[in-house]
């Protein structure tokens, strides 16, 4: 007992000598890496002069980047991949040297999709002198929008929330809102229904991130969108929705667009299915019709809900590996290069990941080229030229990135799958919404 | 009177008057006015980072809500499982005031400390509120009603539209009498604040472990039923214990959607009640010093295992989980070998410390 | 009307799987009074073993959900030698914290496998097309996995009223020094009733895993829901947890079912459960079925 109790003190103690030692282990793991490369430079003197003469060009500089993100915790299903696609795309632009001889690095950190650890992440990654800022959640990037603002620093949030833009510059989304989601599927409701009004109901995370398109929704029906809402549910854990689906069906619903992370609709799913409940054709009359934004699909859906993710839409502004064209290959190749697993490759996320660290890269590459410095000022004015003739085409979008003072939002087409022997097939070409305009 | 006021070299109290002081000799005092002038100080003098500092402040803050639970858990021997939620009922009605009065409103930015005191009362209301059922109830029940107290208001807060459904309602920038206080020196303006109202109410703790409304509490706990025959009300007690604890929490609330600028619903969930717990328990239940150990180490572990977590994850890339995995892993870690092996937390270590210090070159 | 048929059977189905997660609860309680915080990461625990013996281990899902209750067993059973035996006697705070520390340790080893942040979901081995009676319908799943848990809630039962092993335990339930004194050890009783527990609770994680799939946050959601059940039931009452937990399950599929949607509410399942925890702990602090040992202060 007492050699434990011994044991014990002497861990403390080295432990509170570490708490004491690395106040900054990162800065000093930073430290320790240049010392190094200092020491190995210093080898010959030609490398000597060689590091010279790059910071007499000017070259040779370190842009920083911060991203904070819930690799742990709710959603992290998503924030994985995501984390991953970020950190991958930095390394290779660092090692095929896409920059120069500049080095770009990325402080990636876990939030748990916490608002709290998010903000000390951003307050760290301000006083490590970022110069563009890559947020995650969507409850993060309302509550972190007036330092956004103050801060004077472009966002590209993972989140889509349209809600994000309101009376802020800075931030700016990589495909188009949720909003603009939910109404282009309600759209393609619409056009595709057989007899009378579409009747349609909500399945959406309780959270900021779930309630973002709703309102949005409810304006385009007032604008003239042909479908009723008949009710937007917010779910809970629940282990099962036969309550909900048996309740949805009482009132005549159809269709239920679902805006929440995969693993509830799964759940969602997996009841219909054991209710018998899913529709197998589209608009099957009497079945429902399950279709999802952005979050509330993907890959990892089909792992989780089995057959009974069969016949279910979805819609992105990203192309899925099962595209097998070249953006596909090329995602697979960068995965398998930085030794991801097959999952991780094909997830969407992931694909999400990689885009916006492109569009970042992007626009420091643009700034570059221009001759300017590279700070928040000349990458934000770098984002919002992004569009015409300079749009951004990543592989992996159906549609270029497009950013204006009035175009906040990136991708603006989405493309259409539905799960067909259980891989998500494209249908039809990436389309645009017609309503959106109406309801700003 | 024989005995030296510097330095206390034997027991020579004579009324329990002279045991009670706050500070038994004069160097105690001394040492304390040098601290405390420290930590003024430090700031003007050191340079910090907006990040350190925020969590310093977080720190402090913490502390107050730590002092609270300590006087329901550590005083009173009451287990609440909830003490996040009475942190979320200060932070909400300053939220609640954002909400009706805009978020700028001069009650918000010039009155603040009329705000913060708000928090403070309705959190005792509050308190004493979800305190009632330890008219009935003891132990584990008592524990298992703080919990589904802290449920009921994850649950209001994330339905209430009143509230934002949860999400991040903003609070103003708040003024001083120098004018608006600016993004540079939020942090060292909320440090001073909530320094000053750690050191005001540690005092008030102190005081009142030396009063009647004090030792009650502590006579509740070590035994009610003999609290009872002494003519305490334990009922009473329990519920003016939970009504105490709930304003320091108040406080705490406000102090955070101050500190943060916003108030949202992740800050006081049930994952955050267990951390307070696990604080007040590393610090050393039932103590003040513990108060503030606790809070420090806990936070500060945290952040380390963080930092440590990313120096492991540069170097074993593709193991990013097993970087992720330590924080749970660490936090439970800590909770478990000090409840195994140093149930008197780090107050105790503190003790050891001081009697060490006190007696040296001698062994006792 | 079948409306309400159907939520009665999807009642009782989550209600019968709160019923075995209650069951290991109140075995560890009954036993040792000690309340389990930890008790949802043993459920994952149980369901992502399975998982792994069934998908990665290729071994037949019947044998592996044997295997993972096995394991589970004796993991539960060296938690409480480990953690829990130096604590006897000590303040219920530290027993509470200590399962609450053990709670943060098991997530911290779940995140160290894949389980922590990816989903995960069974093969199906069962049909698709549900079973519809007269309009209501339960899938394979569901009914094979309510078919085992009232077998296990039947064996365990068994176990309790006649083994000498399960007698001995209730023994020391009622009455430490008593049974002491007869030669019940009770350090053994402890470690049986934690191994007990990580079975049923293995039983349960390996159902909810083939109903819902495998994520890591539903799983230990049970552990918190739990409670309330347990609360309903009476702590100390068995067949309390498991009539407690088929009520628990109706009054979340009525509250869905009737309260959602109408006056604006939203996820009434999920909060009351704790409303009716706080009454009953006002009116009827033991429960339905629970022993009148708490007095009134």
């Amino acid at each position: 007992m007492k050699t434990v109790k011994k044991m014990f003190w002497f861990i403390f103690m080295i432990s509170c000598g570490l708490l004491f030692y690395s106040c900054g282990e990162g800065e000093k793991v930073a430290d320790l890496e240049s010392k190094v490369e200092q020491l190995t430079s210093e080898n010959t003197t030609l490398q000597k002069d060689l590091t010279a003469l790059k910071e007499k060009v000017g070259e040779g500089q370190v842009y920083k980047l911060g991203c904070s993100l819930a690799i742990t915790g709710p959603t992290s299903d998503a924030g994985n991949p995501y984390s991953k696609g970020v950190e991958d795309y930095v390394q290779y632009v660092n090692d095929e040297k896409l920059l120069g001889d500049s080095k770009l690095v990325c402080f990636i950190k876990d939030d748990g999709y916490e608002n709290e650890a998010t903000k000390r992440n951003f307050e760290e990654f301000l006083d490590e002198g970022i110069v563009l800022y890559l947020n995650y959640s969507t409850g993060s990037t309302l509550a972190l929008k007036n330092d956004f603002e103050e801060e004077k620093i472009p966002v590209i949030p993972a989140s889509f929330h349209a809600g994000n833009l309101e009376g802020s510059h800075y931030i700016f989304l990589p495909i188009v809102s949720y909003s603009n989601q939910a109404i282009s599927l309600s759209e393609y409701i619409v056009a595709n229904h057989k007899k009378g009004t579409p009747q349609a109901a909500m399945f959406i995370n309780p959270s900021a991130f779930g309630r973002g398109p709703v309102d949005d929704l409810k304006k385009a029906v007032a604008a003239g969108l042909k479908m009723d809402i008949l009710e937007v549910v917010e779910h809970g854990q629940d282990l099962d929705n036969t309550a909900l689906l048996k309740r949805l069906l009482e009132k005549k619903v159809q269709y239920v667009i679902c805006h929440t992370v995969q693993p509830p609709v799964a759940t969602l799913l997996k009841s219909a299915q054991a209710l018998g409940v899913a529709a197998k054709t589209y608009g099957e009359p009497g079945k429902l019709t399950f279709l999802g934004l952005h979050y509330a699909g993907g890959p990892d859906l089909i792992t989780l809900a089995g057959s009974a993710a069969e016949g279910y839409y979805w819609t992105t502004s990203y192309k899925l590996t099962s595209y097998k064209d070249e953006g596909a290959d090329a995602q697979l190749a960068l995965a398998k290069r930085y030794g991801r697993d097959e999952k991780t490759a094909n997830s969407q996320n992931y694909t999400n990941g990689v885009q916006v660290a492109q569009i970042a890269v992007e626009a420091i590459r643009r700034a570059k080229a221009k001759g300017n410095e590279i700070d928040r000022q000349s990458l934000y004015e770098e984002l919002l030229a992004m569009n015409g003739y300079d749009a951004y085409y990543p592989l992996t979008t159906v549609g270029p990135v497009t950013f204006s003072k009035d175009d906040q939002q990136g991708v603006d087409t989405l493309q259409l799958y539905r799960v067909e022997d259980g891989v998500f097939q494209a249908i039809g070409v990436p389309f645009r919404s017609e309503f959106v305009k109406k309801v700003k | 009177m024989s005995q030296n006021r510097w330095l206390a070299t034997g027991n020579f109290f004579t009324s329990y008057r002279q045991e009670q002081r706050i500070f038994l000799t004069h160097l105690d005092r001394l040492i304390f006015i040098c601290l405390l002038v420290v930590l003024f100080v430090w700031p003007l003098c050191v340079e910090v980072s907006n990040k350190q500092m925020l969590v310093i402040d977080n720190i402090l803050i913490a502390i107050v809500a730590i002092l609270g639970l300590n006087i329901l858990t550590g005083f009173a021997g009451l287990i609440s499982i909830g003490h996040a939620a009475f942190v979320g009922v200060g932070a909400y009605t300053v939220a609640s005031f954002s909400r009706v009065l805009g978020d700028s409103h001069l009650l918000l930015t010039h009155g603040w400390p009329l705000m913060i005191l708000a928090a403070g009362l309705i959190g005792t209301i509050m308190g004493a509120f979800v305190g009632l059922p330890a008219f009935r109830l003891k132990h584990l029940y008592l524990a298992i009603a703080t919990l589904s107290f802290q449920m009921i208001f994850q649950w209001t807060i994330n339905f209430m539209t009143f509230f934002n459904q949860g999400q991040t309602i903003s609070v103003g920038r708040v003024s001083w009498f120098t004018g608006q206080i600016g993004r540079n020196d939020h942090y060292l303006f909320w440090y001073y604040v909530t320094l000053s109202i750690v050191i005001l109410f540690s005092f008030a703790v102190r005081n009142l472990l030396r009063t009647r409304y004090g030792r009650c509490l502590v006579a509740v706990r070590d035994n009610d039923r003999a609290a009872d025959a002494m003519g305490i009300h334990p009922g009473f007690t329990k519920v003016y214990a939970f009504a105490l604890s709930g304003f320091f929490a108040g406080v705490a609330g406000a102090l955070h959607a101050y500190l943060w600028r916003g108030v949202g619903y992740e800050s006081f969930t049930l994952h955050q009640s267990i951390s307070y717990l696990a604080m007040a328990i590393v610090g050393g239940l039932g103590t003040l010093i513990g108060s503030f150990f606790g809070p420090a180490a806990m936070i500060m572990l945290d952040l380390q295992v963080e930092n440590l977590s990313q120096v492991i994850g540069k170097f074993l890339t593709v193991t990013m989980d097993l970087a992720t995995a330590f924080r749970p892993l660490t936090f439970g870690l800590v909770i478990v070998l000090f409840l195994m092996f140093e149930p008197r937390g780090i107050a105790n270590w503190w003790r050891i410390a001081r009697s060490y210090v006190k007696l040296w070159p001698f062994r006792y | 009307m079948i409306y309400f048929l159907q939520l009665v059977v999807s009642g009782t189905v989550v209600g019968s799987i709160y019923a075995l997660s209650g069951l290991g609860f109140v075995l560890i309680y009954k036993s040792s009074r000690v309340l389990n915080m930890a008790h949802g990461q043993i459920i994952a625990c149980g369901a992502f073993i399975t998982f792994a013996l069934t998908v990665w281990a290729g071994i037949p899902i019947y044998l592996s959900f044997i295997i993972s209750m096995i394991i589970t067993f004796f993991m539960a059973m060296s938690v409480e030698r480990v953690f829990l035996r130096r604590l006897i006697g000590e303040p219920v705070i530290s027993v509470i914290m200590v399962t609450i520390g053990l709670m943060s340790i098991l997530d911290g080893l779940i995140y160290l496998t894949p389980f922590g942040t990816e989903n995960f979901s069974f093969p199906e081995f069962l049909p698709k097309t549900p079973i519809t009676m007269g309009g209501v319908s339960i899938s394979w799943t569901q009914f094979v996995g309510v078919i085992i848990t009232f077998m296990l809630i039947a064996g365990f039962s068994w176990f309790f009223k006649k083994s000498t092993l399960g007698i001995s335990m209730r023994a020391v339930s009622d009455d430490q020094l008593a049974s002491m004194s007869i030669g019940v050890s009770i350090p053994k009783v402890f470690g049986l009733a934690w191994a007990a527990a990580g079975f049923s609770a293995a039983a349960a994680g390996g159902i909810i895993g083939n109903i819902t799939g495998l994520n890591f946050d539903t799983l230990v959601a049970f552990g918190i829901i739990v409670f309330p059940v347990v609360i309903l039931g009476g702590l100390d009452s068995i067949f309390g947890a498991i009539v407690a937990g088929i009520i628990m399950g109706l009054i979340q599929q009525f509250a869905a079912g009737y309260l959602d949607g109408h006056w604006g509410l939203n996820g009434t399942a999920n909060v009351l459960p704790y409303i009716i925890l706080l009454i009953i702990l006002l009116f009827k602090p033991h429960g339905l079925f629970g022993t009148h040992e708490i007095e009134r202060v």
